[in-house]
């Protein structure tokens, strides 16, 4: 389920949040009847004790066991979920308690699943109380974009766009991005199968505001035209040379030409896009692989002390490519603090969601946030398929965002 | 069963050994030391080892460094895709560590025919641990005029303890990668 954030000019970008939880509209949460009695407040260890133990509420772990109301007079009362309401009769060691304790059982309806917000929290208390746990990240746009930042995130996916076609078949195009400075930091399309040299490609290093959200409109449409309607029979063909859709195709291509091509089954474009970042690491900070002081652990953690989440390095204003500047830098002029720990802090731009090798390849590079504008229903490793931005056992975890483009605009365009 | 028979058979792990002969390598090059071989026709063909702080890139793990020399070897020798192709499928993968989501998706895409792995990555495992991207292709993603996802075998615990020995060493000799608050780093040699 994905939640609108922002709305600009038909663009659209939606939320993918970690959890596919079901979110209802206030007041319409499902519900499920339970058994729950009065008690004692003297009572109430010893029975959340005993009862926790004979009638675990497992797949209700959202629920307090314990009820306060504030009675008549000031004095409180409390109740207790005896166990779920889904038998005829209660089980036998909990009637068991009913009778030692002289409960007075009665049914109540209480929220079925943890609220995924703060307001449906409040209207799920209303029936029974139930804890709430908010997002523990807090990555910029998951609460929403500014104007300015929407007219980037735009920006810099229509560059995404325009690169996946700017070569004989439509690939997949990965754009990462330091947000902080609105700088594309590399550029890659899909290298599964390249007719040509596979170079580093810098020319679009180029700020947000030269790509033109404005004048860039019709290229949308056009691509909307390509992309997005050719989804039955044209889909298998046009869309073919889309690694990330077609991961295990690689086998069947048929060459002409033998030996000009240089391919390679696992260069997808978002992997491209990181070997290019890493290389400007390189170039930009040499020799301070090991005077950095960050581990990179390479996803392989083995038992043991667990280094604290990759925190947003402090950015700095002006990343010149080359020049003489960089040499003072580089000469261990504290180049430590300028240089960010692999991606941290940066955006990926996809034109679509990531397989599952690629997402958990941005994970490794601790990239910030994911942007793409079409869904992966069959190896999405972001929302469609897997939602690796859920698993909780990773080190890290981006937002992941679905940038929607205009309906209206594709409706003109064909006018 | 018969996976526990193979993973103690004397070949299974004379492999591993060479896969933990890269492990070392790289912990002496101050790598987290995780190490692989590809064998083929009983012979190793390849062999690759954990190299992401040397080249900043996080996905450079040992199974991609393996694969990427393969390849390049392959189509160096003109070798087509779909003999490529054929002969990964009788290639097996022995590694140190079981491999991450991103390693086991790319030995899926790439068709191997089995996987070896010393300890289990409960963290980022992608053969079991966190998803299981091993078992083969189901109606799940009908084969759409496009090649069906492949799976591969696995077969994991193969000198566990030793692939976690070389872990603790890493982390004992004070990892000099580590975030800045850790303890100072020693010297080797």
């Amino acid at each position: 389920m994905m939640s609108a954030t922002e709305t600009t000019e038909g663009w659209e970008i939606l939320h993918i949040p970690p959890a596919d939880l079901p979110c209802f509209p206030p007041s319409q949460f499902p519900t499920v009847d339970v058994v729950a009695s009065q008690l004692d407040p003297k009572l109430a260890n010893t029975l959340i004790r005993r009862l926790n133990q004979i009638a675990p509420l497992d797949n209700l772990r959202h629920l307090k066991r314990v009820r306060k109301n504030f009675g008549r007079g000031g004095n409180t009362q409390l109740s207790i979920i005896l166990c779920l309401a889904h038998l005829e009769t209660l089980p036998h060691n909990v009637l068991h308690l009913v009778n030692a304790y002289h409960l007075t059982p009665f049914l109540t309806k209480v929220a079925k699943y943890a609220a995924s917000s703060k307001e449906e929290w409040q209207e799920q208390c209303q029936l029974w109380p139930t804890s709430y746990h908010p997002p523990t990240y807090n990555i910029d746009g998951i609460t929403g974009f500014s104007e300015e930042d929407s007219q980037s995130v735009f920006g810099f996916m229509n560059m995404a766009i325009k690169l996946a076609k700017s070569t004989p078949q439509v690939v997949n195009a990965a754009i990462i991005v330091d947000p902080s400075v609105r700088q594309v930091i590399a550029s890659a399309c899909d290298q599964t199968c390249s007719s040509h040299a596979p170079t580093e490609n810098n020319n679009l290093e180029t700020d947000c505001k030269e790509s033109g959200i404005a004048s860039s409109k019709c290229q949308v449409v056009e691509t909307r035209e390509t992309l997005a309607s050719n989804r039955d029979y044209e889909q298998t063909e046009s869309l073919s040379g889309v690694s990330c859709l077609y991961p295990w195709t690689w086998s069947e291509r048929h060459r002409h030409n033998g030996n000009s091509y240089s391919w390679h089954p696992l260069r997808h474009a978002a992997l491209v896009a990181i070997e290019y970042a890493a290389a400007r690491d390189r170039r930009l900070f040499p020799g301070s692989e090991h005077a950095h002081g960050q581990s990179i652990e390479g996803g392989h953690v083995p038992p043991s002390p667990k280094s604290s989440p990759a925190k947003k390095p402090k950015l700095h204003t002006s990343r010149e490519e080359e020049g003489p500047s960089l040499k003072t830098c580089s000469n261990g002029f504290n180049s430590d603090a300028v240089r960010p720990y692999l991606c941290t802090g940066f955006d990926i731009f996809l034109v679509w969601e990531p397989c599952i090798m690629c997402s958990m390849a941005l994970v490794h590079q601790r990239i910030r946030r994911v942007f793409y504008a079409f869904p992966n229903l069959k190896c999405g490793g972001l929302g469609s398929v897997h939602r690796l931005q859920g698993e909780k056992s990773l080190n890290h975890h981006y937002a992941v965002f679905r940038v929607m483009l205009p309906e209206e605009t594709l409706k003109r365009g064909r006018n | 069963m018969a996976s526990i028979m193979e993973a103690k058979s004397p070949t299974t792990i004379a492999f591993m050994e060479q896969a933990m002969q890269q492990a070392k390598l790289a912990l002496h090059n101050l790598e987290v030391p995780v190490g692989c071989v590809i064998v083929k026709d009983q012979k190793v063909i390849a062999s690759g080892r954990n190299r992401t702080t040397e080249t900043r890139n996080a996905t450079r793990h040992a199974e991609m460094e393996a694969i990427d020399f393969l390849l390049e070897q392959w189509q160096q020798n003109g070798i087509s895709e779909t003999e490529v192709a054929r002969n990964i499928s009788q290639c097996d993968l022995y590694v140190t560590c079981e491999p991450c989501i991103m390693c086991a998706a790319a030995l899926s895409i790439l068709g191997i025919r089995s996987v070896y792995f010393g300890c289990a990555n409960e963290k980022f495992g992608g053969c079991g641990s966190v998803l299981s991207l091993h078992p083969a292709g189901s109606e799940e993603f009908p084969s759409n005029g496009g090649a069906q996802r492949r799976g591969f075998k696995c077969t994991g615990g193969i000198m566990a303890s030793e692939a976690i020995c070389l872990f603790q060493s890493f982390y004992e000799q004070g990892n000099p990668n580590a975030p800045k608050p850790h303890r100072p780093v020693q010297t080797i040699g």
